[in-house]
């Protein structure tokens, strides 16, 4: 009997992740740096031919409620967007979801009145 | 009971369309109406050279493809924000959301652009935390 142990590595810190997150669904990106891969092609299916690391940009929300990380791929620039996965960097997470507050482009003094 | 107007069954054809959208016309030449809130919207805007998305409720159409103004997307879809991103530069993107085929896109925020309405989506995720604690630990591991 063989025990084969699903990994794969990280392109971007190098840790080698289990494939499968603690919830059972399957990993499609590092819980310690939030880097992906490109390997399947969104727009038309299947496996895609690029293969290129995918950074996230930003924490999207859906109407459930349920957070979903946006993946740029570095080399085609196509997004992508999977779900965030019980074990992932929390403090990568909470730093993509107030980046945009850190450098807003207008005064946020007249929120203040609303 | 909704009321109807035609007691017939025959449905008229469609009227024939004699107004060419887009360039070379006069018509709809300088702005679009949005698929959201209905709004005309004119396409010169400060700060950017081609205007994706309605300035008033962030909505946009999903006509193009890879390159910004080719056209190449047959879908047609309502694209609503789904969120924003900061580049290194601090510039804001509006990541849309196609609602018929899912295709994600990203867009430079306009100098027009709702500022009530940007900033409810950047403030979204720390709104409701969806996945149990994620952001509330997040606080406290920090």
């Amino acid at each position: 009997m063989t025990i084969t142990i699903d990994t794969f590595t990280c392109v971007w810190c190098g840790l080698t992740v289990h494939a499968h997150a603690a919830g059972g669904q399957r990993r499609n990106h590092c819980p310690s740096c939030l880097h992906s891969r490109h390997v399947h092609d969104h727009v038309e299916g299947g496996p895609s031919d690029c293969g290129a690391r995918m950074t996230p940009i930003s924490i999207a929300v859906l109407r459930t409620g349920d957070w979903m990380i946006v993946h740029r791929c570095v080399r085609c620039d196509e997004l992508t967007s999977s779900p965030v996965a019980e074990d992932d960097n929390r403090l990568i997470l909470m730093r993509m979801a107030v980046r945009p507050l850190a450098q807003p482009p207008f005064p946020l003094e007249a929120f203040g009145d609303l | 009971m909704a009321r109807r107007t035609r007691t017939d069954d025959r449905r008229r054809a469609q009227r024939r369309k004699d107004v060419l959208h887009g360039r070379g016309s006069g018509h709809r030449e300088q702005d679009f109406r949005c698929a959201g809130c209905r709004l005309v919207v004119p396409l010169a805007a400060p700060g950017t050279a081609h205007r994706n998305h309605c300035p008033t409720c962030l909505e946009s159409l999903h006509v193009d493809g890879r390159v910004p103004g080719d056209r190449a997307a047959a879908c047609r879809g309502r694209m609503v924000p789904l969120s924003v991103s900061v580049r290194p530069d601090g510039e804001w993107l509006l990541v849309h959301e196609c609602r018929s085929c899912g295709e994600l896109s990203a867009n430079r925020i306009a100098g027009d652009d709702n500022a009530l309405a940007l900033m409810r989506l950047a403030l979204r995720p720390l709104r409701d935390p969806g996945v149990p604690g994620v952001a509330h630990g997040a606080l406290l591991a920090l």
